[in-house]
């Protein structure tokens, strides 16, 4: 991230400037397209220069794909793709006369792919403005026009006393607030081992204790809601379902470690998050638990809710940071770290929603009744999951760390509907590995699974069926490696690109050169995605070659 | 003071000094393709990588800094085989080889690496000549960033960005439409720190096409 | 081009089969460059990445505009005079005009009726020789440089203040100052290489003060910008002064300590409130203590000032208020805290420290002093004149008057450069023979009796000073084209042929006798010059000087002065029949006079001079965007296209001096500096109006075509 670029939005920000991204999101959605004099406006209005807008204008899908007065955008996620393969957008395309990325000449109507709308329980999902359709006849409702808005499950937990599934009480933050103050806060937090649920699994309570003692005339609190694995939608129902646990671990966050303020970024796929987080900020403002002088202390802290544009890399914290900024979503070297260098250069905290959505439990109730949440392990907490389309009862389900996985797509999601039969089931999304049928017995925790190539990851458990051709399965994981790569390291730019042209075609693939592929991604990326996307072809490779068309 | 080992050679650094920085002290080669010593580290093109004992994986020399008693190894074997299939993805993506002089052609002769042995996709021919100094053949752009960042960094012109994502990754001035409409000062770091000449002269470009 | 390979895999490049590192010969930045020519040719310029005033970078100009060095126009054969028209000539026939008719006039008029100009462009060697010239061979004080028309105020100002005549400090203290302030200069536009250092620091937290009529770019990335009313510099800095002694930030110790005159000073800047400083500068009293306030609470803070400031009647007073500034709040001789008069030319610096100025030998030695005269009588072997020379003001009088009878010019267009065109041309008219040494036929040598083909920076030898008073060495990338010859080999031969031997081999012996004859130069060698350079004062054992004044300033005593100077009223004021105040400068793209950057690349960049009026004026005035105006000051008038802009405040005009057929310094007028005289480029009060209200453009003076 350009040290100058940031420096001129922080002086911008001092006139309580838009960001270019917002200007041109809105340039978007009122006139469909972007033209240079939309450019130019978001500069004048931002702070940052035409030519720095202009690589925003081209980084992001949302500002790519020309809008239509009916604007269709099919789901490509991995559920939809195990549901259905390819078929929802050959179908729109052929039904619509267009192909994704094209706007039909009158206008009328436009198409667009879309990665993961969060609809993964129930496949085919498709949007049409700002509905969500999804399930059977959701494909024929977008043609016709005739869309409705798809139910969604309700979230159940197994523990005993859910922590996640159940409303928030702000009882975290008065307790922390009342009595155990900034320090006793954050070594509750420490002690918890909140380990992050975003995918990396860092410790929370290290990187507040680095954000606590960094240097810095203001520092922020970033929750990082861009859920991008396709499959998982844990953090749209913590967004939508519980905004103010959500809310309450920021403050705390931003207690403890001396920020007042906060930014959640939340994914425009999910029309209804930023919504239900702006009412519940504006009900916690009224009831004075955010704002200044939160409960009559001198404590302020106040969010921004901000949308993205459609970019999964984003989800990476350095990205997320240059998205919150308004800039191209590109990943950045660490170090410098957040905690040092973050949003205007300032100290910056960046947890997974899920993460601080478990803070408010750790404060009210401290770190020994957290850690006691799973207790058939070391790890601490509870872990929602997710399922997809393929089980009997797919929903969003809170679960004690230390569970097989078999227990979990057996006895709590039910199986596959229809009785049909795992083939493998991808875990915490497309850089999380391929469980084979016959290693269900895995314990679902972090080291057990990263044993055998996979990871806790988002948690989203996607299940593919004994019809499903596992070629196809790397097709589709490169094709979204290759096209999500935000292409700043070479590796991930160039590697994944090559990688899935080797199975674009029927043509035999290299095995020696694909691992050669492999290995210079593994260790040469910048970040996870283009280190974790080999992998789910590391799980296929080792359990099902035969299938992937070898030489 | 940090004391760091490179190739069995011992040298002594500042705090914040990178293993690159080390290893230019040492006297050590690292091949590198994003780095200018004129700008931040940046990270991007990962062809730095070395070994490192202790560490499971190679380390990009640019951009991690040195520890005390780090023993740095520039040629381990794995960190070397992962520098030189990035480069030969790097010249994958371009429609021909880049020009003997360019830094890019000197990295990949310097690290053995051939004609690249990836089909596929390459860069679209895209020539912009109209400026009467700069010549920006977004073909050879490999995206690097160091023209983005000259131009921000020591410059301070801020004309010119990345553009697109993922492998579509490319440069642009300004709104696009070449760099005289756009806040180019026409300082020409851009064409300097180029180690492809996708940023060049016109003049040198028209030697090359021309004569 | 690559660079940063590292530099055993560095193969010889195919493409180029001559390379050199030299110094830039366009501002006074003093880049390093690295140049590459093929068959006789620059092909291409880059910067050197250890150059230390431009750390791997370099402007447009450096880089790119080199294309003129073979540029049809070039003068390749010497020219003479015969039947009113200039003809090729040989060598031979050139030279022997020139000393036959430089004889002729000696013998008839004395030898102060001859005059001779060296210049801010060329080499220390050339200007040395230029002097020894003038000196030696001819006898007279009467040689001046073009930094008479610039800089001169910066000189005689920091002699005055500190005791030398040079930046306090380098272009490294900008990357360590908490503040600069920038009073009447534009580095982005005419220093680039600072202009982009300082945006750098400013974006990393250095905050600016910008002082400019024009609302410049770097106030863009500044904290304050002040637009006083051209003319009013001097109010605006004794106000600073008075703010900063108000509010207490004065530094008393280091008043006490290391200066002296400071209660005059005192006293005289009661009357500088900033009410009223508001009433003469139009200036905010709230911004102007606000500035004061940053400058004067900042740990550590760097002054820089170019032609904004010394371009005025009082120019080197402002020069000597600024001093004061820097010394009420300590803030000279330490890191972070220079004084940097940015320098127009490439050797302004050098050119003067040579002694090529009436009064002084190299190092502002004074031709009166009998120890220095007697010394340089020694070295060269002949008896000098202990009267002051002429200064290029006083030539253009006493042309006309009939007391001077001939000029060699070398290396200035005087009759596009110099103020009160008119008067030059009636000057030139007036003489009886005129030498040009020139790289391009010009609107001077539309008058020159001798042309002389001679050659631009890139194809010499020697070396420049550059505004942080470094030495730096200057190679030749290619030869001079046709017959043209270097201007050291041209000068050398003149002297030999009016009998004076110089002995000289190449320019290395011309710095070796510099560094032999000048104390502030002793350490001063081609091998210790290498690529860095060396900033003087040098010891014998080469020790350079990056800061001055750490301890103590070089003046008797070794205290630094206040001058207690009023604000006067600049020498034009706006008034009913002359209601806007035209300010003049540079841009970016071009150089000067433009003779050689209008023959390159960057002529499609920029291809003609503009008029900035602010939109209220253009408004009032009926011009629009892109209209032909009139111009009319008191002493001439021109035609331009207008841009309406708001860089610029209501009541003020901006335009550049680059394209001869815009003739700008046409409108400027024979107000000058009362110390130096440089003339006052800055305030000039015009009338303004659209062409269609003019009968028809008839020029002010006769074509001289």
């Amino acid at each position: 991230m350009s040290r100058n670029l940031v420096e001129l939005i922080r002086r911008h920000h001092a006139v309580e400037a838009p960001t270019a991204l917002e200007v041109l999101k809105a340039a978007m959605d009122d006139h469909g397209e972007l033209t240079d004099a939309d450019r130019e406006r978001a500069a004048a209005l931002s702070g940052l220069p035409e030519a720095a807008v202009f690589g925003v204008s081209t980084f992001y899908d949302d500002l790519l794909a020309p809008r239509g007065e009916r604007h269709v955008r099919v789901c490509t996620g991995t559920a939809c793709f195990a549901a259905a393969g390819d078929a929802p957008v050959a179908r729109l395309s052929a039904d619509l006369g267009i192909a994704p990325g094209e706007r039909a000449e009158d206008r009328s109507v436009s198409l667009a792919e879309t990665v993961c709308l969060g609809f993964c329980h129930s496949s085919p999902a498709v949007r049409v403005g700002e509905v969500v359709d999804a399930g059977p006849g959701a494909l024929d409702r977008a043609v016709s026009g005739e869309t409705r808005p798809a139910p969604e499950p309700d979230w159940e937990s197994v523990l005993p006393e859910p922590v996640l599934t159940r409303p928030g009480g702000w009882h975290g933050l008065r307790r922390a607030l009342d009595t155990l103050g900034r320090e006793r806060l954050l070594a509750e937090v420490e002690a918890a081992e909140v380990r992050g649920r975003g995918g990396a699994g860092f410790p929370a309570g290290a990187k507040w204790s680095f954000a606590a003692k960094a240097a810095g005339p203001e520092k922020f609190i970033v929750a990082n809601g861009d859920e991008g694995d396709p499959g998982s939608y844990i953090d749209k129902y913590l967004m939508e379902r519980s905004p103010e646990l959500l809310l309450e671990g920021m403050a705390l966050a931003g207690f403890a470690v001396g920020a007042a303020h906060g930014f959640v970024l939340c994914r425009s796929e999910y029309p209804l998050s930023k919504p239900a987080l702006e009412l519940e900020a504006a009900r916690a403002r009224e009831e004075g638990l955010l704002g200044t002088g939160i409960l009559g202390t001198d404590f302020d802290f106040d969010v921004t809710i901000i949308e993205g544009a459609g970019s999964y890399v984003v989800g990476e914290e350095t990205a997320l940071l240059a998205c919150v900024q308004g800039l191209r979503g590109t990943v950045s070297a660490r170090p410098p770290f957040p905690a040092e260098r973050g949003i205007y250069g300032m100290p910056t905290v960046v947890n997974n929603v899920e993460t601080l959505c478990n803070i408010p439990f750790v404060a009210a109730r401290g770190a020994e009744a957290y850690r006691a949440l799973s207790p058939d392990t070391e790890t601490a907490g509870s872990k929602l999951v997710c399922f997809n389309e393929r089980f009997a009862r797919p929903s969003v389900y809170e679960v004690p760390f230390g569970m097989t996985v078999r227990e979990l797509c057996e006895d709590v999601a039910g199986g596959l509907a229809g009785g049909a039969e795992i083939k493998a089931v991808q875990i915490g999304g497309p850089l999380g590995g391929i469980l084979p049928a016959s290693l269900l017995d895995t314990r679902f925790d972090f080291e057990p699974l990263a044993a055998v190539g996979c990871m806790v990851g988002h948690g989203s458990i996607l299940a593919f069926d004994q019809a499903t051709d596992m070629r196809e399965v790397a097709r589709h994981l490169l094709r979204f490696g290759a096209e999500e790569s935000c292409g700043k390291c070479f590796p991930c730019r160039i590697g994944l690109r090559r990688a899935h042209e080797e199975f674009a075609t029927d043509a035999p693939v290299d095995r020696a050169r694909l691992e050669e592929l492999l290995e210079a991604l593994e260790l040469g990326s910048l970040c996870a995605h283009g280190g974790g996307m080999p992998a789910p072809l590391r799980s296929l490779l080792t359990h099902f070659p035969e299938e992937l068309g070898l030489r | 003071m940090t004391t760091v080992s490179v190739d069995g050679v011992e040298v002594e650094v500042a705090a914040g000094t990178t293993i690159l920085e080390a290893a230019q002290l040492a006297g050590r080669w690292v091949p590198t393709v994003c780095y200018d010593e004129r700008q931040a580290p940046f990270g991007a093109c990962r062809v730095c990588m070395v070994g490192v004992v202790g560490s499971p994986k190679p380390l990009p020399a640019c951009t991690t800094p040195c520890r005390d008693g780090m023993e740095i190894e520039t040629e381990e074997p794995t960190a070397r085989r992962v520098s030189r299939a990035v480069v030969e993805l790097v010249l994958s993506e371009l429609p021909e080889a880049p020009a003997p002089h360019t830094e890019l052609a000197q990295v990949a002769e310097r690290l053995a690496v051939g004609e690249p042995r990836w089909g596929g996709a390459v860069h679209r021919r895209d020539d912009d000549l109209r400026h009467p100094y700069l010549a920006l053949r977004h073909e050879l752009c490999i995206s690097c960033g160091r023209c983005v960042r000259a131009c921000d960094e020591v410059q301070g012109a801020f004309a010119l960005t990345a553009t697109g994502r993922g492998f579509e990754a490319n440069i642009a001035a300004g709104l696009d439409a070449g760099f005289e409409e756009s806040s180019c000062v026409s300082c020409g770091a851009c064409a300097d720190t180029c180690p492809t000449d996708a940023i060049s002269e016109i003049s040198l470009v028209k030697r090359l096409k021309g004569a | 081009m690559a660079i940063a390979i590292p530099t055993d895999v560095k193969t010889s490049d195919e493409r180029f089969d001559r390379t050199a590192t030299t110094t830039c010969g366009y501002c006074g930045v003093g880049c390093r460059l690295e140049t590459r020519a093929s068959g006789g040719r620059i092909v291409s310029i880059g910067p050197a990445l250890d150059g230390p005033a431009n750390e791997g970078h370099t402007c447009l100009k450096g880089r790119f505009a080199h294309g003129f060095t073979r540029s049809p126009d070039r003068l390749r054969t010497p020219l003479i005079r015969e039947d009113g028209e200039l003809r090729p000539a040989t060598w031979e026939e050139a030279l022997d005009r020139i000393v036959a008719e430089l004889e002729r006039i000696k013998g008839a008029h004395g030898a102060d009726a001859l005059a001779g100009l060296a210049s801010s462009r060329a080499t220390n060697e050339d200007c040395y020789a230029m002097t020894r010239l003038m000196r030696a061979a001819v006898g007279t004080n009467n040689i001046d440089n073009c930094s008479r028309v610039c800089h001169s105020p910066t000189s005689f100002a920091l002699r005055k203040s500190f005791g030398l005549s040079g930046a306090t400090g380098s272009f490294t203290d900008l990357d360590q100052a908490e503040v600069a302030l920038l009073l009447g200069v534009n580095p982005t536009q005419g220093h680039p290489v600072v202009g982009a250092r300082i945006k750098q620091a400013a974006l990393r937290g250095c905050k600016l003060i910008t002082i400019d009529p024009r609302r410049i770019e770097l106030a863009d990335y500044g904290q304050v910008h002040l637009a006083p009313r051209p003319g009013t510099n001097a109010a605006v800095v004794l106000g600073l002064c008075h703010v900063v002694r108000r509010d207490g930030m004065l530094d008393e110790g280091f008043i006490a300590a290391r200066t002296e005159g400071y209660e005059a000073l005192e006293e005289l800047l009661a009357g500088y409130d900033p009410q009223a400083v508001e009433e003469v500068t139009g200036i905010p009293a709230a911004d102007l203590e606000a500035a004061a306030h940053l400058y004067g609470e900042a740990g550590s803070g760097s002054l820089l000032w170019g032609l904004g400031v010394t371009e005025h009647k009082y120019g080197s007073e402002v020069v000597q208020l600024l001093c004061n500034l820097a010394m009420m709040t300590g803030k000279v001789g330490k890191p972070g805290s220079a004084l940097l008069p940015l320098r127009g030319q490439n050797n302004v610096q050098g050119s003067s420290d040579m002694g090529a100025l009436p009064d002084t030998y190299t190092a502002y030695r004074s031709v009166e002093d009998e120890e220095v005269a007697a010394s340089f009588e020694a070295a060269w072997g002949a008896p000098l004149s202990r009267r002051k020379g002429l200064t290029i003001p006083q030539m253009f009088d006493a042309a006309v008057a009939g007391e001077l009878k001939a000029m060699y010019i070398f290396g200035e267009d005087i009759a596009q450069t110099d103020p009160d065109t008119a008067h030059v041309i009636a000057a030139l008219e007036s003489l009886e023979f005129v030498v040009c040494q020139e790289i391009f036929p010009n609107e001077t040598t539309k008058f020159a009796d001798v042309v002389l083909p001679a050659s631009a920076f890139l194809e010499k030898e020697g070396t420049f000073i550059n505004a942080e008073r470094r030495f730096q060495i200057v190679e030749p990338a290619i030869d001079p084209p046709g017959e043209a010859r270097t201007d050291f080999e041209i000068i050398g031969e003149v002297c030999r042929r009016l009998g004076h031997e110089t002995g000289w081999r190449s320019p290395w012996d011309a710095l070796d006798e510099i560094a032999r004859l000048t104390p502030e130069y002793a350490g001063v060698s081609r091998a210790r010059l290498g690529r860095q350079g060396l900033q003087w004062p040098v010891r014998p054992d080469g020790t350079d000087s990056p800061t001055l004044y750490d301890t103590v300033f070089d003046r008797p005593g070794g205290r630094g002065h206040f001058a207690a100077l009023p604000y006067k009223a600049p020498g034009d004021a706006a008034d009913q029949d002359f209601p806007l105040i035209l300010v003049t400068g540079r841009i970016l793209q071009h150089y000067n006079a433009g003779t050689m950057t209008r023959r390159t690349g960057n002529a499609t960049l920029v291809d003609r001079d503009l008029l900035e009026i602010h939109p209220l004026d253009a408004e009032r005035l009926w011009v629009k965007d892109g209209d032909r105006v009139s111009v009319r000051s008191r002493v001439g008038r021109i035609e331009i296209e207008a841009k309406v802009t708001e860089r610029i405040e209501p009541g003020h005009v901006f335009t550049t001096f680059h394209f001869p057929e815009t003739r700008t310094n046409l409108l400027v007028g024979q107000s000058a500096d009362v110390n130096t005289s440089c003339p006052e480029y800055k305030v000039i009060a015009v009338d303004v109006r659209p062409m269609s209200e003019e009968p028809a453009f008839i020029p002010v003076v006769a074509d001289v075509s």
